[in-house]
């Protein structure tokens, strides 16, 4: 398979996102389900861990209930500000991941036709 | 990861709140209502959001179970329990012995600001129906 370790380590930078972008998605859904509490993904952690490991290691999505929030008396604790801006932040980090590995196979590409 | 059964848990959260706003204009419009199919005066009905895990067939095809996603639905639609206005109208056809007139217990602007809340959660959820969207064509772009 052509692929290079930067492309896996991007492949699961994506994966962690879009799983993020998930859990935001369902903490919106649930902005008004009393009981609701807000969920989210340990990132940094989950970064480092999911790029530590060389060889293919695939993902495996957990997801933790976000603490101190301000708790409504319903019980649900969704923030519509951290959710927003969590929501732009993941969509633009899913971009960056995207341009890079659009760049990596512009390389690979590049490798191909110059051997010709 | 599935990015299509993102789409699945916004739309649900669409469905749920709208169906909110239904039973919020509908409680706005019978404001007045003294007669209904099971007598006395209209009831004020209200909404309960109950959240869910649904199955993603593609999630399923893929051997993974992602218990993360949350959906959301209509649980149920029950009736407010406080008692009904009685205001004095002996005129009125629906008016008891003593001239009172029995009124759904709504409040406008109760009514109005919950509208106001099912709509934007409305927004709020189209918005992240266009994020998600953004993604899987940004996740196309690759091929290009």
């Amino acid at each position: 398979m052509i692929d290079t370790p930067m492309m896996r380590v991007l492949g699961r930078f994506l994966d962690v996102n879009s799983f993020r972008h998930t859990l935001i998605v369902s903490n919106m859904a649930n902005i008004d389900t009393p009981g609701y509490r807000t969920r989210d993904v340990n990132f940094a952690a989950e970064l480092r861990r999911v790029t530590g490991v060389a060889e293919y290691a695939a993902f495996t999505p957990s997801s933790v209930q976000v603490q101190g929030l301000l708790e409504r008396p319903d019980r649900n604790n969704v923030s519509l500000e951290r959710e927003g801006l969590l929501l732009a932040e993941t969509q633009l980090r899913y971009r960056i991941g995207i341009e890079l590995l659009r760049s990596e196979f512009r390389k690979l590409s590049v490798a191909i036709n110059e051997g010709k | 990861m599935n990015l299509f059964g993102v789409l699945e848990v916004s739309a649900s959260a669409m469905i749920a709140e709208r169906s909110r706003a239904e039973v919020v204009t509908s409680n706005m419009a019978n404001l007045e209502t003294t007669r209904t199919a099971s007598g006395g005066p209209y009831q004020r009905q209200l909404v309960v959001f109950r959240s869910y895990r649904m199955p993603q067939f593609p999630l399923m095809l893929a051997g993974l179970r992602s218990n993360s996603a949350q959906s959301v639905r209509v649980d149920q639609v029950m009736a407010d329990r406080t008692p009904p206005v009685r205001r004095y109208e002996p005129g009125h056809p629906d008016a008891d012995r003593e001239g009172y007139v029995s009124y759904p217990a709504i409040n406008p602007v109760e009514e109005m600001t919950d509208l106001l809340g099912a709509v934007r959660a409305y927004e709020l959820n189209a918005s992240a129906v266009q994020a998600s969207k953004n993604m899987i064509q940004q996740a196309i772009e690759i091929l290009r």
